[in-house]
């Protein structure tokens, strides 16, 4: 296989076709309707190309305030999980493997929610939160890899047992957290949920640094990802340093995932689903998967948010609920098709 | 923790408004002078503790709970209101058709901030709760006023200072004047009925639950002659045993028709057959509307609240 191919290029074209609508369209919609063409006028007065549109100053303060940084926090934190997602699958050689795996989503979330309840909320110029929840999944993820390492050798089974050891563990160190979290039980549930709203552009500038160094990371493994998705083994005769690797796409796959939750709360689906199924189009060669996930993570996520904001608008569904609802009937599809195909052939 | 849960936010829309925080509202105008058009611009400390200023006399005004548009109606510039909260501002009628802003947040209960802000409004105003959504708009521009009454005295000085903020002075302590007559009339007969004691219900099922000493409704109780069972109540919303109900029962029960159906369900509960109130016939529901909305109309709920614990309708 190829990372070429004619209907590879239609699959990319198509699928950054959809992430350039889907930012069009997210910017557009919402309580007040903002034409895209009107929103790209504004965009381009604002970097200094033409003149502003006349459009009245709440139309200005909502497109730059509120909804720009929402969409493309929402894009950076989709392509974040993506990535991550695709990390963990192709490392544990397992198509249901994600951020979730090996405990980093709930540390990222007990750190959150640790902060809450001791009241640190306020600190880091009201970033206490994010910042614990980011330390939070990188302590988890370190902790498990450490459980899992025995000599110079980390065991992927043994990574898997203790990421779901460690995960529960924290879920009822959470559960306990709560019942102590009287009022603040409002905000804890906005990070088991998670949520994109009332951010602004702060977290969007802090997140955005984290995932570009996770990003180029994951692109820098791709090569020896494939070969350790052969077998631990086969990678190690071709010439892999198998656990110097493994190492590295813990470490990365843990910070693209820490720093998505650390600004957007736990949102389920987009880690697990978006690789599993470009993988299902596009093979699962990752010099041919980690551009299409790049591209179709933040498409989905925006939409994914586009949804949790519109369907029952005024009221915001948590996008944690909506992710699952449009990924896994989905994902069930695809595996049904997946299925009868292998029928058909055998 | 789900029944918790569901419990509060229950407790969130039917109290909206009975309170905590105790601070008295200060208001500040700049200049000394009278009249209407030269008070601002104005700058008041609020129930939050929030300094805000506001440039000039307010003509697109958000109010984000019930009672703030009852308050401003009765102010006579209910025409100002640009956006309510939602259905729950049903009253007077000419509120039913403003804009709802309300209803977005992951529990429904927070402003449409994107709704709010393309109303360009020059005034929200509001009650306690919503640190979170209050920041986001003061942030954008927006000039967030918080009053949150804890007791009719300090509904009183709301208003007044309501009045300053919207450049209606003259409506507020006419309002304010009208609403202490009314108060004083019921004081006076509670003097001459005795007093009574009694329970109030907020919630039956999953729990029962009723009000504690520092609630808005406590106090219309009192100034009505009558003196709650649950004046050691520790927190303001108190799960309460029936066990003790039945044990101090009561001579008069009172409820709304949203935590129970009817006079008659309200006796057919295990054990309450045995309370004063009930077996004396002396259960009564209260328009909730009247009671838990510290607005102009709470002088309407001690009418009613008197003629219920005096037994005159």
């Amino acid at each position: 296989m190829r990372p070429g191919g004619r209907r590879y290029r239609r699959v990319l074209i198509a699928l950054a076709v959809l992430l350039v609508a889907s930012v069009a369209l997210a910017v557009a919609v919402g309580a007040v309707w903002i034409p895209p063409a009107t929103a790209a006028r504004l965009v381009a007065w604002r970097v200094g190309i033409g003149s502003r549109p006349d459009v009245p100053h709440s139309t200005e303060v909502i497109l730059f305030q509120l909804r720009l940084p929402r969409v493309l926090l929402a894009a950076v934190v989709g392509l974040g999980l993506g990535v991550s997602g695709a990390l963990f699958q192709g490392l544990f050689r397992n198509p249901l493997a994600d951020p979730a795996i090996i405990g980093v989503s709930s540390g990222a979330a007990l750190g959150a929610v640790a902060v809450i309840v001791l009241g640190g909320s306020a600190a880091f110029g009201g970033l206490g939160v994010s910042f614990a929840a980011f330390v939070g999944a990188l302590l988890t993820a370190f902790l498990v890899y450490r459980l899992a390492r025995i000599g110079p050798t980390v065991h992927v089974a043994t990574l898997l047992l203790a990421g779901i050891a460690v995960a529960a563990v924290i879920s009822s160190a959470m559960s306990l957290a709560m019942s102590f979290a009287g009022e603040d039980v409002r905000n804890i549930y906005f990070w088991l949920l998670g949520g994109l709203g009332a951010r602004g552009w702060t977290s969007l500038e802090i997140v955005t640094p984290l995932v570009a160094v996770g990003v180029l990371g994951a692109a820098a493994l791709v090569p020896d990802l494939n070969l350790v998705s052969l077998g631990e083994e086969r990678a190690a005769q071709l010439g892999v340093d198998v656990d110097r690797f493994k190492t590295a796409a813990v470490a990365l796959g843990s910070l693209l995932a820490g720093a998505a939750v650390s600004v957007s709360g736990v949102i389920g689906f987009v880690g697990l689903m978006t690789p599993h199924v470009l993988r299902l189009v596009v093979g699962s060669d990752h010099r041919r998967l980690l551009p299409a996930v790049m591209l179709a993570g933040p498409a989905f996520l925006i939409l994914a948010d586009l949804a949790a904001r519109t369907a029952l608008a005024p009221q915001e569904l948590p996008i944690g609920a909506v992710t699952a609802l449009l990924g896994g009937p989905f994902f069930l599809y695809l595996l049904r098709r997946e299925r009868r195909r292998a029928n058909a052939l055998a | 923790m789900k029944h918790r849960l569901a419990l509060g936010l229950a407790l969130l829309l039917l109290l909206a408004g009975c309170a905590r925080s105790s601070s008295a509202p200060a208001a500040t105008p700049p200049s000394s002078a009278t009249g209407a058009g030269s008070a601002f611009p104005l700058t008041i400390t609020d129930d939050d503790g929030e300094a805000v200023t506001i440039p000039t006399e307010p003509q697109r005004i958000i109010t984000y709970a019930p009672s703030m548009t009852e308050i401003l109606f009765a102010l006579g510039v209910g025409d100002r209101i640009v956006g309510v909260a939602g259905a729950f501002d049903d009253y007077p009628a000419e509120a039913q058709g403003i804009e709802e802003v309300g209803g977005a947040g992951d529990f429904g209960v927070d402003p449409n901030v994107e709704k709010v802000v393309a109303l360009e409004p020059d005034l929200l105003l509001t009650i306690a709760g919503g640190d979170a959504w209050k920041k986001q708009l003061r942030d954008l521009g927006v000039p967030v006023v918080t009053y949150n009454a804890t007791d009719f005295d300090d509904l009183l000085a709301d208003i007044g200072a309501i009045g300053k903020v919207v450049g209606a002075p003259d409506g507020a302590a006419q309002v304010v004047e009208g609403m202490q007559a009314t108060a004083d009339d019921v004081a006076a007969t509670a003097e001459t009925e005795g007093r009574v004691s009694c329970f109030f219900e907020v919630f039956f099922g999953p729990e029962l639950t009723t009000i504690g000493p520092n609630t808005f409704i406590f106090d219309l109780l009192e100034r009505a002659g009558c003196d709650p069972v649950t004046a050691s109540a520790k927190s303001d919303y108190p799960q309460w045993s029936v066990d003790e109900l039945v044990a101090d029962s009561p001579d008069v029960y009172l409820a709304t028709p949203e935590s129970a159906k009817s006079v008659a369900a309200i006796a057919r509960r295990p054990g309450f057959a045995d309370i004063d109130a009930v077996a004396e016939g002396r259960v009564v529901l209260i328009d909730s509307d009247l009671v838990t909305r510290p607005g102009p109309r709470v002088v309407e709920g001690l009418e009613q609240l008197a003629a219920a614990l005096h037994g005159s309708a």
